[in-house]
């Protein structure tokens, strides 16, 4: 029997390395000898656990505690992981049961060469708190290999992987106990013990399938892969640590759910048109929150902001216990160049939708409003509240020769009682609208009252009740 | 004695404060008389102007309507929106469009506490989506006023705030502060502030 061998991997390295000379070269991948292909690899070994404990940042008990394992649980994590990945290339599949491979190489320029995007990946799994291998090699599973036996190098050189062999233990192909228990019998420590077995005494003794493995890890042969295909929709829910009746507690929760919902997006290239958030309590039907955009937006501080508002109203009628996104239908983004000759930030369409989402979020829907005109020679039917930013050209028989009209205009005539002043111009007579039960005969004058304030104001025909005051010039 | 005079005005000792701003970029006001005693001569963009009214209606509006007509029909790419916020009255479509102001770029925002309005002011001049904000307050803090003169200079938009003249002696940070009062002829105006400008007088001028 060979000497003991731990079971696990080798220690997680703190900081991504650079594979040692000459089995890769780091940041320029621009000489012959780099693959035509480079897969990154990200294995986390603690997988079960963080499925099952999703928001364990703060409050792990000290003690121990059992749980069962919730595999299904570990395939929607993995799922949100892949979704996570395809920021950095189309081309992701998911490795089960606790492992991504994604093809980078045609990414490789836009993040700023392999060690720069395995740091990145690095980090980004790091600040969603979890423990992760990551691994870059020429051929799929050999950077899977890499990342389960920890070892965290980016090796681009076509012929990296043979040289690196020595360096794999056998553990990390997770093959059956009994092949790896016959392997370590016969002497064989890591996969270059094992590239130098002879071929066909290999495959009569563990089958074809497992010489196949060794061969695509090591670049003989060619693997294909499934892509991970993203959903139509985002549809998630986050169960929290702690039952909690404050909506400021619940920030935390929302702010990972947006961050899952931003990946999303950008993976689709897509804006959102809506989100529905839920907050579910134990024994009630959940509370809604709807956020309507007026654009399809990805924009994540803008969705967070709106959230945030949309939260402080909130009232809750019971504990939360858990939350959950559902997007409303996804819209391809349309991008925008800035133009050569327009300055500064003035010409951003999408400043204005989300303004009008900001303000509405919190005043409510019905105070952020626009007007418009309508052809009506009853003055208080000449406009009507519209949709801001709507457009609504006048019919061109509409005459323009009337006199003027007030900028301020009250609600409903108000009779004036004692009135002093002086009219200045009239009348302008109105008499129409006898077709619809609601018609007017009317003459109206503008006024200047002492304070030298102008005014509209009108006497019904024939004269009997007074004057009415109906607007202000302001 | 003008040669005596600006010798005496190139003295170090002396400090004069009608230098210390560069001239502002501005919107003509469209009057003459008042475009002459503004530094720069019109409304200073990316600023807060406070303009005080003894009531609503005595001609503030018209005043404005010059430059706003001039603002909404800039030609960029975006719509520069006028937005209104708590005014006294809804702005009537037809005398908007009779102005030469699209109605379709007028955002009305009536909020129904004094607070959320100061804070929509703000959003709205921080949005860059508006080209000019008009907001009706009457008691607003130092620090409020602080921060919408922030926000108008970080949306480059230009915030008109309006107030009862009783609030004429309290300090303010806007660039420009008017009292406006209806005369005989025309409104008068009394420039009680402007940055770059000295503080004059303009009477009877005719608005309408």
């Amino acid at each position: 029997m060979s000497e003991a061998r731990p079971a696990t991997t080798t220690p997680v390295p703190a900081e991504f390395r650079r594979a040692p000379a000459p089995a890769a070269c780091g940041a320029a991948p621009a000489t012959a000898a780099v693959a035509r292909e480079l897969w990154l690899a990200a294995h986390f070994p603690q997988l079960p656990l963080e499925a099952l404990l999703p928001m364990a940042g703060g409050a792990r008990a000290a003690g121990l505690e059992l749980h069962e394992r919730r595999p299904a649980a570990e395939a929607a994590l993995l799922d949100r992981l892949a979704r996570w990945a395809l920021q950095f290339t189309p081309a992701v599949s998911i490795e089960p049961p606790a492992a991504l491979v994604a093809e980078v190489r045609g990414s490789l320029g836009l993040f700023g060469g392999a060690m720069a995007l395995c740091r990145r990946a690095q980090a980004g799994l790091r600040a969603a708190g979890l423990r992760a291998n990551v691994a870059l090699a020429p051929t799929p599973r050999g950077a899977l290999w890499l990342a389960r036996a920890g070892i965290g190098i980016a090796a681009v050189r076509a012929d990296a992987m043979p040289g690196l062999a020595a360096r794999l233990p056998l553990a990390c192909l997770a093959w059956p106990a009994d092949v790896i228990g016959t392997l370590s019998a016969l002497g064989i420590r890591n996969v270059a013990d094992l590239a130098r077995l002879p071929r066909d005494g290999f495959t009569r003794r563990f089958g074809p399938a497992l010489q196949q493995e060794l061969d695509e890890g090591l670049g003989r042969r060619r693997q294909p892969r499934r892509r991970h295909v993203v959903p139509e929709r985002f549809d998630e829910r986050l169960e929290l640590p702690a039952e909690t009746g404050s909506t400021a507690q619940l920030e935390p929760a929302a702010e990972r759910l947006l961050a899952g919902l931003g990946a999303f997006l950008r993976a689709r290239a897509s804006g959102l048109s809506g989100l529905r958030v839920d907050l579910l309590h134990r024994e009630r039907a959940p509370t809604r929150i709807r956020i309507g955009l007026t654009r399809p937006s990805g924009h994540e501080e803008h969705l967070r902001l709106l959230l945030r508002e949309r939260l402080a109203q909130c009232r809750l009628p019971a504990t939360v216990v858990a939350l959950r996104f559902r997007s409303g239908v996804l819209l391809p983004l349309s991008l925008r160049d800035a133009g050569l000759f327009e300055q500064g930030r003035a010409a951003d369409p999408e400043a204005t939708a989300r303004l009008l989402e900001r303000l509405r979020a919190r005043l409510g829907e019905d105070a952020v409003f626009g007007v418009c005109s309508v052809p009506e020679h009853r003055p208080e039917r000449a406009w009507r509240i519209a949709e801001p930013g709507g457009t609504t050209p006048l019919p061109g028989h509409w005459p323009v020769s009337r006199p003027a009209r007030p900028l301020w205009m009250l609600a409903e005539p108000q009779q004036l009682a004692g009135w002093d002043g002086v009219l200045v111009t009239g009348p302008e007579r109105i008499e129409t609208g006898w077709w619809d039960g609601h018609d007017v005969r009317r003459d109206y004058y503008v006024a200047m009252t002492r304070g030298g304030v102008r005014l509209w104001i009108f006497r019904e025909r024939p004269p009997g009740q007074g004057w009415f005051l109906h607007g202000v010039f302001g | 004695m003008s040669a005596t005079l600006a010798e005496l005005l190139r003295h170090p000792a002396l400090w004069r404060g009608a230098g210390i701003v560069d001239a502002p970029v501005t919107v003509p006001t469209g009057f003459r008389r008042l475009d002459e005693r503004l530094p720069g001569g019109g409304w200073p963009r990316s600023r807060l102007i406070e303009m005080l009214v003894p009531a609503a209606g005595v001609g503030e509006i018209r005043l404005l309507m010059p430059a706003l007509r001039a603002l909404s029909a800039a030609r960029t790419a975006a719509p520069r929106w006028i937005a209104w916020l708590g005014p006294p009255h809804l702005p009537y479509a037809p005398a908007l469009a009779d102005a030469g102001l699209d109605p379709a770029h007028t955002l009305v925002i009536r909020p129904q506490a004094r607070l959320d309005l100061l804070w929509a002011m703000e959003q709205a001049l921080r949005s860059s989506a508006c080209a000019a904000v008009l907001g009706w307050a009457a008691a607003v803090g130092d620090q409020a006023l602080r921060r919408l003169s922030l926000a108008a200079a970080e949306g480059q938009s230009i915030g008109f705030l309006l107030r009862p003249s009783c609030h004429r002696s309290e300090a303010s940070p806007a660039a420009l502060r008017l009292l406006l009062t209806a005369g005989e002829k025309g409104l008068d105006i009394e420039i009680l502030k402007s940055l770059g400008g000295v503080p004059s007088r303009i009477d009877s001028l005719p608005i309408h």
